[in-house]
């Protein structure tokens, strides 16, 4: 396609979004102001709508935008950037399917970073459901992108474990005593990641993926401040404000929603090329969300300019 | 110059060869410096004690770097610390430590059968050796010991932590006490309750029933507890007014104690007659369900005023935006932090957190409530006033205020 | 049932077969048991449509697929209950052969209490679990009462400590902050000028929110005195900077649901129309 026709014809699949997005909700946006202006109110399945073709079309047509990581999601990415060779990090998949979608990339990210960086990574996770997804960020991520990594070796499943804040609590002094075996039912003797970690004292980092109870927070009170060890976290957006107290002092960073994701993610493709053509969910589901974001702005401006004008003409008679 | 370290790498490279071939590694460290690296300075000073605030089991080492050490021969990349029973050894290696390094915390297992078992009460001798770059050329301190491990009772680290305890258990015992002999606490009028006053007196006008939703929490809950007594208020101004009221529950337990709270009421202002039991009813114990069917409620029944008081969960914006479409006044109180934007968002009043239980114990001056209220003012007090002082010592540089403020593991 | 009704389950049911057939078909080359993930990645798109439909109103579909939901998770959760807490931390600490029947690897006695003889200790839960189940008996309910007071109690005593130091102590003492960072003088100031979160204006006026922003929020919620003069208007800039908590809350929440969103739009999409790569 080297003529100048087919250059001009030559639309990418991104162009596409954004050229439908823009028309049918920039019409649609027009349309609407002129109905709630004439009719006052509109039905709520519009809205349903609307935000379904914005979220849809750059899903189809994908859109990308480019990231930099904020500063409370790059001192989390420095911290395991900086940790010298061999150090032992654990993370918690403390989540369900429900909040997968949001947090399951920060944990493949993570899973990534310390792996390359040929740390010694501790899964483990306090929610039933979060073993399967553990699993899925193993089989996904870890087997397949790093090959040469062993089980038992590199990084160590340990699984879930029943009891919520009462396993931290007893392995904030004691790994083995909650988990006498890993997922495998292999003695933590047995295992070489283990051979010098007794407890989370001897952890050299603590990454909670979350949103609900136990999470985060749970992790920051019987682990994190009891034993001091410096703690990050990944978590669902809804759950990001109530973390936000806690940053820097007694969490390093915090990866907030989606967006988070997506910041980490540009910063490990930024560092590593192994990592180029790696599946980025995070950096994907950006295109969607910003332009449903515009759309839901776009609302909240409409819904306003409809109710001043609707307001004075009610003042004028 | 150039040519003289080629000839006495080329010499190492074949004296490293040749020892494979039976000389042993005293009579390399013996050979002259030309040959071979000269050995490192030793550490100095090697000294242990018992680690301080733990549960024993753990022994702390400090010494002195060798003066090659980032300076002289500038050889040593790390020490290597051996501990033993005797003196004369035999001692086995505990830790690498990166050089540098002037110290390190020996712990070991409490468990008898652990691989690294460090019993208390024995004497233990520790070394220090210097390490090259060539594992055969090192420098050993001399033997320190011997040291002992123990456990200790107490953990001044966490004085701190102890100090702020008995002060809070102390300020609530003291002000439920106090509330418990009458005394007169002040707490300030609320806002939210002359909404929920006004809110009473549309629904009168309007002639319309008020719904009264005691969230998803247990009867134990503080939340619902508080609650209570706000329904109590309510249901009294309502038997006054002679409005009409709707109370569908969620949890069996909480039901039964809201009937008798309403039946209370209604006693109080000296209308027992206008009572009936199917004011308070149970719907069921599955969220999404009792939403549904408390959205039913409000779009047939088109309540004058919804009230939102106690735990709420997810369920928190689905109810307050189906009242916003029915057109009632809605006031909402929770401790839910997660949920309270969504009530700020779709009612006409929110009690914020402590509010709610500020409103209830106003309204029903219960001892235990109000007591606890008064306490959590002065542990409130007591942190401005130390974010105040911590502030400005900080301002002037002064680091000691809050060192008070630390607590070690 | 109405006449549409049926029409619309006949249409349903088609497309639910049609689907599962053409799934089947595509997953064919890469798995053995195609035609069990064909169902049941059709039945996960059919279940995730019917939750959609209630968008539009209300329908049997929703209901049928909330049902479903609600049945299932409590059935797993029991489920879950028993093998994880009690087969997986009882049993293996409380018998040989019961770990041998359920083939999980016996746990030596590591509770022991020296004074009790062995594996008694482990008794204590049991028997208090077994006095919470009372709760299901109309006489004899109160008796669960006793290990509630006991979870209450050993809750509230575990999380007073920590929240004490993590939650009071450590935040107090987070409020401890200069006013002015690294202050280097006008000129650098204005070269140095950035609207990042880590330049050094910024970082001041961050220190500036939180040292004001903790307390006119704590004076907020102070009832012991009427809000009047300065308190009055401390507590107005408290709740000021609550309402902004709340709405940076509400946007971070947008943001959260949309992701959900798409993910179920992107399974779809890929897992189930392979419409995307």
């Amino acid at each position: 396609m080297t003529g100048w026709i087919p250059r001009i014809i030559a639309i990418s699949g991104s162009d596409i979004g954004i050229i439908i997005s823009l028309v049918v909700i920039g019409g649609g946006l027009a349309w609407l102001l002129k109905q709630s202006i004439k009719a006052g109110d509109v039905d709520r399945r519009i809205v349903f709508l609307f935000i379904f073709i914005s979220v849809s079309v750059p899903i189809l047509f994908p859109i990308t935008f480019s990231e930099t990581a904020t500063p409370i999601v790059k001192k989390l990415y420095d911290r395991i950037e900086n940790l010298p060779e061999g150090s032992a990090v654990l993370i918690s998949f403390d989540f369900d399917p429900a909040m997968a979608p949001e947090v399951q990339p920060m944990a493949d990210a993570f899973a990534r970073h310390c792996l390359a960086k040929n740390h010694k990574v501790i899964f483990m996770s306090l929610w039933a459901t979060g073993q399967s997804l553990l699993s899925t960020t193993l089989q996904n991520v870890v087997r397949p992108e790093f090959p040469e990594k062993i089980e038992g070796v590199d990084f160590a499943n340990l699984g879930y474990k029943a009891g919520n804040e009462g396993v931290l609590n007893v392995i904030v002094t004691n790994f083995r005593k909650m988990f006498p075996t890993d997922v495998n039912s292999i003695p933590l003797d047995s295992i070489a990641v283990f051979k010098k970690i007794r407890s989370c004292q001897d952890l050299d980092l603590i990454i909670s993926i979350g949103g609900g109870k136990p999470g985060a927070k749970e992790w920051i009170l019987f682990v994190g401040d009891p034993a001091n060890v410096p703690m990050g976290c990944g978590v669902a957006a809804v759950t990001a404000p109530q973390l936000y107290p806690y940053y820097p002092k007694q969490l390093l960073g915090i990866l907030g929603g989606i967006k988070g994701a997506a910041e980490y993610e540009s910063e490990l493709v930024r560092h590593y090329d192994r990592f180029a053509d790696v599946k980025k969910p995070g950096l994907r589901m950006m295109g969607p969300q910003t332009l449903a974001h515009v759309v839901i702005m776009a609302f909240i401006v409409l819904g306003n300019i409809s109710y001043f004008v609707t307001r004075r003409r009610g003042k004028k008679p | 110059m150039k040519f003289k370290m080629l000839l006495a790498l080329i010499l190492l490279c074949f004296v490293s060869a040749v020892s494979g071939f039976g000389q042993s590694a005293e009579e390399i460290m013996a050979l002259p410096d030309s040959m071979a690296m000269a050995p490192p300075a030793p550490p100095s000073n090697v000294r242990g004690v018992d680690t301080d605030n733990d549960h024993g089991h753990s022994i702390t080492l400090t010494w002195e770097t060798s003066p090659d050490d980032g300076a002289g021969l500038n050889n040593v990349i790390g020490y290597k610390v051996f501990r033993a029973e005797s003196p004369d050894g035999p001692f086995i290696e505990r830790a690498l430590i990166p050089s540098g390094g002037t110290g390190h915390i020996d712990v070991g297992a409490k468990e008898k059968d652990a691989n690294d078992y460090l019993p208390d009460h024995v004497g233990f001798y520790y070394k220090v050796r210097a390490i090259t770059a060539d594992s055969l050329i090192y420098a050993e301190s001399e033997v320190f010991g011997p040291v002992q491990s123990y456990g200790q009772w107490f953990n001044t680290g966490r004085v701190p932590v102890l100090v702020f305890v008995i002060f809070f258990l102390f300020v609530t015992l003291f002000f439920i006490q106090k509330a418990k002999g009458g005394a007169n606490l002040f707490v300030r009028r609320l806002a939210g309750i002359e909404a929920v006053d006004e809110a009473i007196g549309r629904a009168t006008e309007m002639g319309k029933p008020i719904l009264y939703v005691l969230g998803l929490g247990t009867a134990a809950d503080i939340a619902t507890i508080a609650s209570y007594t706000i329904l109590g208020r309510v249901a009294k101004k309502v038997a006054e007014y002679q409005t009409g009221l709707i109370v569908p529950c969620y949890d069996p337990i909480v039901m039964t104690v809201a009937q008798e709270t309403v039946k209370a009421s209604y006693m109080d202002a000296g209308r027992p007659d206008a009572y009936y039991e199917d004011m308070v009813y149970f719907v069921t114990q599955s969220q999404f369900a009792y939403v549904a069917a408390v959205n039913g409620t409000m779009l047939r029944e088109r309540p004058a005023t919804n009230i939102y008081m106690g735990k709420f969960y997810a369920e928190s914006l689905i109810l307050a935006e189906t009242g916003a479409l029915a057109g009632s006044i809605q006031i909402s109180g929770t401790d839910e932090i997660a949920q309270i934007p969504f009530f700020v968002v779709a009612c006409d009043y929110t009690l914020i957190g402590e509010e709610l239980y500020a409103a209830s114990a106003y309204l029903g001056r219960e001892p235990l409530l109000l007591g606890s209220l008064k306490a959590q003012d002065y542990a409130k007090a007591a942190a401005i006033i130390i974010a105040i002082i911590g502030f400005i010592t900080m301002n002037f540089g002064i680091e000691a205020f809050k060192h008070l403020f630390y607590v070690s593991n | 049932m109405s006449r549409t009704m049926i029409i619309l389950l006949a249409l349903v049911a088609i497309v639910f077969a049609v689907s599962w057939a053409a799934k089947s078909a595509s997953l064919d080359d890469q798995y053995d048991d195609y035609i069990s993930r064909g169902f049941l990645i059709t039945l996960a798109a059919f279940l995730t449509l019917s939750i959609l439909s209630f968008l539009y109103k209300d329908n049997p579909f929703y209901k049928f697929a909330e049902h479903l939901f609600v049945g299932v998770s409590a059935a797993y959760w029991m489920s879950l209950g028993f093998w994880s807490t009690i087969v997986g931390n009882l049993i293996p600490r409380l018998s040989v052969t019961l770990s041998a029947f359920f083939k999980v690897p016996h746990i030596e006695d590591e509770y022991a209490l020296y004074i009790l003889p062995d594996k008694v200790s482990y008794f204590i839960p049991v028997v208090l679990g077994i006095l919470l189940l009372m709760r299901l008996s109309k006489k004899a309910g109160w008796i669960s009462s006793w290990p509630l007071a006991f979870i209450v109690g050993t809750t509230a005593g575990l999380n007073l400590v920590r929240y004490l130091r993590s939650d009071f102590i450590e935040q107090v003492s987070s409020t401890f902050v200069p006013l002015l960072v690294d202050w280097q003088g006008t000129g650098r100031f204005f070269s140095d000028f950035n609207l990042y979160a880590y330049g050094q204006f910024v970082t001041m006026l961050g220190n500036w929110v939180i040292f004001i922003g903790v307390l006119c929020g704590l004076v907020y919620f102070f009832f012991s005195k009427e809000h009047k003069g300065i308190f009055g208007g401390a507590s107005r800039v408290g709740i000021w900077v609550l309402m902004i908590t709340f709405g940076a809350s509400f946007g971070y929440t947008v943001m959260g649901r949309i992701s959900l969103l798409v993910g179920r739009l992107t399974f779809l999409f890929h897992d189930w129309l392979e419409l995307i790569g």
